[in-house]
């Protein structure tokens, strides 16, 4: 129940105010947050004034025990429910405890035991009691072509039902590369003209988590910090937060010396790649991609795909799925131009060139004539 | 327009009409220079022709450049042959052996070849640029090139200058936003393509097509040493 604090929830839940400043801790991790913000622009409540000194894991510990939990709504659309996956699965249980604990889930239809039109009625419940006050989580794109026809829920469209739910949000987290925008629903030639949420909600503050799926930290992170401070984290031009968003995996990756060294794995398996060498020839996306795979990793911690041996896919990034063939090099051209389109090219410059040089001769002949006829 | 989409125009749709526009305006020079007919060849051939332009080609790239002091250009005007040199020499490199580009390359053609190591090419690349710069201030000083630089010169100038800066720039990260050079890499390289055929640039394929002549001219009358 929203109701009950935060901190009388986790009391109910038997877990320590020792065990949830640790948590905390790993929240501020989460969000970046080396330091505890200034209080005028965190949004704290001013009775926090005298923990201003105190650690920034205390700091959000006594912000979070007296703030009410957070409903959030989450809907999937054109998805493959990767990214709730991802998080329910995630390897770093204090931090996705932590955020659980701090928001009750209204309606999420993977995770949901009631179905059908009893989860329906939940929905329109939540959304009509904290109308205002909710989260809500979008997965998946949403197709419009043909008035949105290629997803419908409970026979109405996912264009319906974004619009309707975000309508009551406070704000909205698009989670995924689908979401944010539009994924690999949205592949050329794109037949049900996918759509990234923030291209269809505009009145709204929305988030972008892209990834494939979303790192499940930089999404509980986003979740956090609007539970935190009551709103969303600093966005760079895409809307992602900057706190997980704003070096590229090229900047941090853990391979980069052997690309400044010019070393480079020619195929999968040969020397270079069991040496661990750039794989910028094998196509790797890494310089152009903004992500904190590199650093927060995955599997609480222990690799990401580079580490693992396999380059960067660019999945964080708009047109993941037409920025170029996944094992062709990053600079190699996006549309080279085909034979036929080369022969042609070649045909019209034949075509001038002998327009041209028969033009010369005319005017050649008529110079000589005019010549002869004056001498 | 943000950056991300400004990179996927120049090396989508932007570079894809570049390349056609360059091709079809090459092609149009080459034709259009072999269709102003050919004198009908009532000599008999001295010596052959093939041998000349063999050794045309082999003194050209092979010899002249590494005892440059027997030529009246270099004696004339040696920055203009040093610099000259050494930026045509990064130019082609990066172009043909650097890591990059090697895979549009492999991308355009559908096989490719080896590259160089990432620090050869990279000093290569610094020679270029900073030869361009030596070549670009001896244009304002020296009397004779004063008279011979218009404004063609200088705009074909900085059309290859700004793909070599830009380019230099992305892979050493000159600022954070890698993306941001690359299209701006992207961009300038697009413009390159489109003029090269309209300009003096054009010499890349008009050098080995009048070597050919010359060298063929020499052969006949055997007079390649
Ligand atoms: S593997 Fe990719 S991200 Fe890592 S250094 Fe090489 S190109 Fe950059």
């Amino acid at each position: 129940m929203p109701e009950e604090t935060i901190g009388q929830h986790l009391k109910k839940q038997g877990i320590s105010r020792r065990d949830f400043v640790k948590m905390c801790g790993v929240l501020v991790g989460a969000m970046g947050m080396k330091f505890a913000p200034p209080l005028e622009e965190s949004g704290l409540p001013a009775q926090l004034n005298n923990v201003r000194d105190s650690a920034s894991a205390n700091l959000i510990a006594n912000a979070l025990e007296t703030k009410q939990r957070v409903p959030v709504i989450w809907l999937e659309f054109s998805d493959c429910a990767g990214c709730s996956e991802a998080i329910t699965r995630s390897q770093s249980p204090t931090l996705v405890d932590l955020v659980l604990n701090t928001i009750t889930i209204e309606y999420h239809e993977t995770l949901s035991a009631a179905a059908g039109f009893q989860a329906e009625k939940a929905k329109e419940d939540a959304m009509k009691k904290y109308a205002g006050k909710y989260i809500l989580v979008v997965e998946g794109s949403i197709p419009v072509a043909n008035d949105g026809v290629y997803c419908t829920i409970g026979g109405r469209t996912a264009l319906d039902l974004l619009k309707e739910t975000a309508k009551g949000a406070a704000a909205i987290i698009s989670t995924g590369n689908c979401a944010s925008f539009g994924g690999l629903p949205r592949a050329n030639p794109n037949p049900t003209d996918a759509k990234g949420v923030w291209e269809l909600i505009t009145d709204k503050p929305v988030v972008n988590i892209p990834g494939c799926p979303a790192i499940p930290e930089a999404t509980t992170g986003t979740i956090a910090h609007f539970v935190v401070f009551g709103g969303l984290p600093e966005l760079d031009n895409l809307h992602r937060p900057k706190t997980f968003y704003a070096q590229t995996i090229h900047d941090r990756c853990l391979r980069r010396p052997f690309y400044e060294a010019g070393k480079f794995a020619e195929s999968f398996d040969d020397e270079g790649a069991k040496k661990g060498y750039c794989l910028y020839k094998l196509g790797c996306k890494g310089p152009t991609t903004y992500s904190s795979c590199a650093t927060i990793k995955w599997d609480q911690g222990l690799s990401f795909p580079i580490q693992s041996g396999h380059p960067c896919l660019g999945c964080t990034e708009p047109n993941f799925w037409d920025g170029g063939g996944f094992y062709q090099g990053q600079s190699a051209p996006l549309a080279p131009p085909t034979v036929t389109m080369a022969g042609a090219a070649v045909a019209a410059g034949a075509v001038l060139g002998v327009g041209a040089a028969l033009a010369n001769q005319v005017q050649k002949k008529g110079a000589h004539a005019e010549e002869k006829k004056e001498g | 327009m943000n950056w991300e989409s400004t990179l996927e125009f120049a090396r989508g749709p932007f570079f894809q009409v570049a390349l056609l526009v360059f091709i079809a305006g090459m092609t149009y020079r080459l034709v259009a220079v072999l269709a102003l007919g050919w004198k009908a060849d009532k000599v008999k051939s001295k010596g052959s022709k093939v041998n000349g332009i063999a050794m045309s080609f082999a003194k050209g790239i092979l010899i002249w450049p590494f005892i440059p002091w027997v030529k009246n250009t270099f004696t004339r005007n040696p920055i203009t042959y040093l610099a000259g040199g050494l930026f045509h020499l990064g130019l082609f490199v990066v172009i043909f052996l650097g890591a990059a580009h090697v895979l549009v390359w492999k991308s355009l053609l559908g096989f490719a070849w080896f590259s160089l190591p990432q620090p050869i090419v990279d000093w290569l690349a610094a020679g270029a640029i900073v030869a361009m710069i030596a070549l670009f201030i001896n244009r304002l000083v020296n009397p004779v090139l004063k008279l011979l630089t218009g404004p063609a010169e200088w705009l074909n100038w900085l059309v290859v200058f700004l793909p070599m800066v830009s380019g230099y720039a992305m892979t050493h990260h000159v600022i954070p936003e890698y993306d941001t050079l690359f299209a701006i890499h992207m961009l300038t390289v697009d413009v390159l393509l489109i003029w090269i055929p309209l300009s003096r640039i054009s010499h890349f394929m008009f050098y080995f097509f009048s070597k050919a002549i010359h060298g063929s001219d020499f052969g006949k009358r055997a007079v390649t040493p």
